[in-house]
């Protein structure tokens, strides 16, 4: 770099290409070094810690597996008949707003990118933003409509479908509150993805389809939903992921019922000190994040989610 | 015959979108009008048009110094994403290496990590190395999750800069600092600045990480949660969600409207507009 004002045509090919690699390694050290040093180093500490290889509070236990011994044999937890404890309630809850976002978002989409025409920017914009405002303020908002004071739950009294004195019981504090609202905040997010793919659709194919017989239906089994496939594994694995750990909705809207297995591995933190029982258990969900990734990474591109 | 859509169902699809709309606003402008609701329970019945709510958290020092804190907070992670989101953009977009696929990998993988993890994560370094929990340690865990986003907004924007106008300024005898300040850099501006203010709202909103590592002195989020378990304080917290939520709106809407009519300009300015536009002719036939 001192060289700079030098002409670059007088230095030999060969100091150039070694010059490329100290330019790599000099664009990427900086970006490189922050996640290494705040994403991975603490996510092996954390794997060490929960089999005791480290100790940081005096309830931890000195290398022992025994923790993750009673997590995964625990019934509230992972063991048990399968599909029964939190963690496989968790995977079930993501599973059914995962798919029912995809389901919601996907005939918007398909609108967006193929009949909208010049205004579907716009109108992207318009299912997006809520999705880039505060996520806590509209987890609140539905508080505020869905509790046996809210504001539905009055309208349906006042309308007189339901007594005045009664309550909607599974209306709130409820896992159908947790579906209802985890899928409202992932929906402008899950359109994304698909309308990328859709968009990127070579009209002339369905053109091609069309001319050769095809129904719209065909043309839409056959070729529309084939090719925008990826974006759809796209959208649904970047809604499955991160609502695995979730425990912010399940608290404010989901209540006893709700109750997932983000909320214990938070709760074994912030009101317990169970660190280590917490760790052990957070490492199982990014192993589980991690096999998922490694089923469905090659959909995950930097194409998929930029926009 | 349009092969994507009948007319029938063009309809039915415009009727899905307003639904999805109303879906996605009631709620949120349900919450702004009973924000002036003059009544304890944030709901009916409707007992008149007041501010009192918004004048009681003006007044309200804990709120405000929470804001001050987010606010502080969103700041160095917007201005440190963004730092390090420049050149990791350039390498991937610009130059050829091994391990190109794990790298990005690397770096995007902070977008598909529960953020409860994270959070542990960074409690325990922080623990098990001594650091005091503090803003500080909670915006160095936001520019994890921030720079994923800022590298997805600047990568696209590079990709349209045409690799040609670098060689040229190259070839012209400019060193490669010297192409990035004069070239690329001006060219990339208004993808720093989307870049910016996405990480800007991403570190403002986050509760998850925050609550792990922030410390005593509580973010905005942080603090909202923590009120949550007060009933009665529950029209307060409302309308400063109000006031928050109405201003990032604002904020992201500018950021993309910015974002979109320069993006038309650099088309215009480098000529890959031909492309666009042809796709543009058969999106309408």
């Amino acid at each position: 770099m001192a060289t700079g004002a030098s002409a670059p045509a007088a230095v030999p090919r060969r100091r150039r290409r070694r010059g490329t690699a100290r330019v790599n390694l000099g664009l990427l050290s900086v970006p490189m070094l922050w996640l290494v040093l705040f994403f991975l180093i603490p996510v092996i500490l954390v794997a060490a810690y929960s089999v005791g290889l480290l100790t940081l509070i005096s309830y931890d236990k000195y290398l022992s597996l025994q923790l993750w011994r009673d997590f995964l044999h625990s019934s509230t937890y992972l063991g048990g008949p399968l599909g029964h404890g939190l963690f496989w309630k968790s995977m079930k809850v993501s599973l059914g707003v995962s798919i029912t976002c995809v389901i919601l978002a996907y005939p918007v989409a398909y609108m967006l990118a193929l009949v909208a025409g010049r205004r579907k920017y716009t109108l992207l914009l318009v299912i997006i933003t809520p999705f880039l405002t505060s996520y806590l303020l509209r987890v609140l908002a539905w508080r505020v409509l869905l509790n046996p004071q809210g504001v539905i739950q009055e309208v349906l009294r006042g309308m007189g479908v339901i007594g005045s004195d009664s309550t909607v019981h599974w209306m709130y504090n409820s896992i159908f509150a947790v579906y209802l609202v985890l899928a409202y905040a992932w929906v402008p997010f899950v359109a994304l993805p698909i309308f990328v793919s859709l968009e990127s659709l070579d009209l002339q194919m369905l053109e091609a389809s069309s001319d050769l017989g095809a129904s719209r239906w065909t043309t839409f089994r056959r070729v529309t939903l084939p090719m925008s496939m990826p974006g759809v594994i796209a959208a649904f694995v970047f809604v499955f992921i991160p609502t695995i750990g979730e425990y912010v909705t399940p608290q404010i809207v989901g209540g006893k019922s709700g109750y997932l297995f983000g909320n214990v591995i938070q709760s074994s933190f912030a009101s317990s000190f169970d660190w280590q029982l917490g760790s052990a258990m957070s490492m199982f969900l990014l192993i589980t994040v991690a096999i998922l990734l490694a089923i469905f990474g090659r959909y995950l591109n930097v194409r998929t989610v930029a926009e | 015959m349009n092969p994507a859509i009948s007319n029938g169902g063009r309809r039915s699809l415009w009727v899905l979108f307003w639904l999805l709309v109303v879906f996605l606003y009631a709620p949120i402008v349900i919450l702004i009008v009973f924000s002036f609701n003059d009544s304890e329970i944030v709901s009916f019945p409707w007992l008149g048009f007041t501010t009192r709510w918004y004048h009681e958290f003006i007044a309200e020092p804990t709120i405000l110094s929470a804001l001050w804190t987010s606010v502080k907070v969103a700041s160095m992670t917007a201005l440190v994403a963004t730092a390090l989101a420049i050149p990791a953009s350039i390498a991937l977009v610009r130059r050829r290496f091994f391990g190109k696929g794990l790298v990005s990998g690397l770096l995007l993988a902070p977008l598909v990590i529960p953020l409860v993890v994270l959070g542990i994560s960074l409690l325990i370094l922080f623990n098990f190395v001594g650091v005091p929990l503090s803003p500080y340690t909670a915006a160095i865990g936001h520019v994890v999750i921030a720079m994923p986003f800022a590298i997805l907004t600047m990568v696209p924007r590079l990709e349209r800069i045409p690799a040609a106008l670098e060689e040229a300024s190259r070839d012209l005898g400019a060193s490669s600092m010297t192409t990035f300040r004069l070239i690329t850099f001006p060219l990339l501006v208004p993808a720093l600045i989307s870049a910016f203010l996405i990480s800007f709202t991403i570190s403002f909103d986050e509760l998850v990480i925050a609550s792990f590592v922030a410390g005593k002195q509580a973010t905005f989020p942080v603090y909202l949660y923590s009120q949550l378990r007060l009933p009665e304080r529950l029209p307060l917290v409302i309308a400063v969600a109000v006031v928050v939520l109405v201003i990032s709106v604002i904020v992201v809407v500018i950021s993309e409207v910015g974002r979109f009519l320069s993006e038309r300009r650099l088309e215009a300015q480098t000529g890959v507009a031909a492309e666009e536009f042809g796709s543009m002719r058969t999106g309408k036939g």
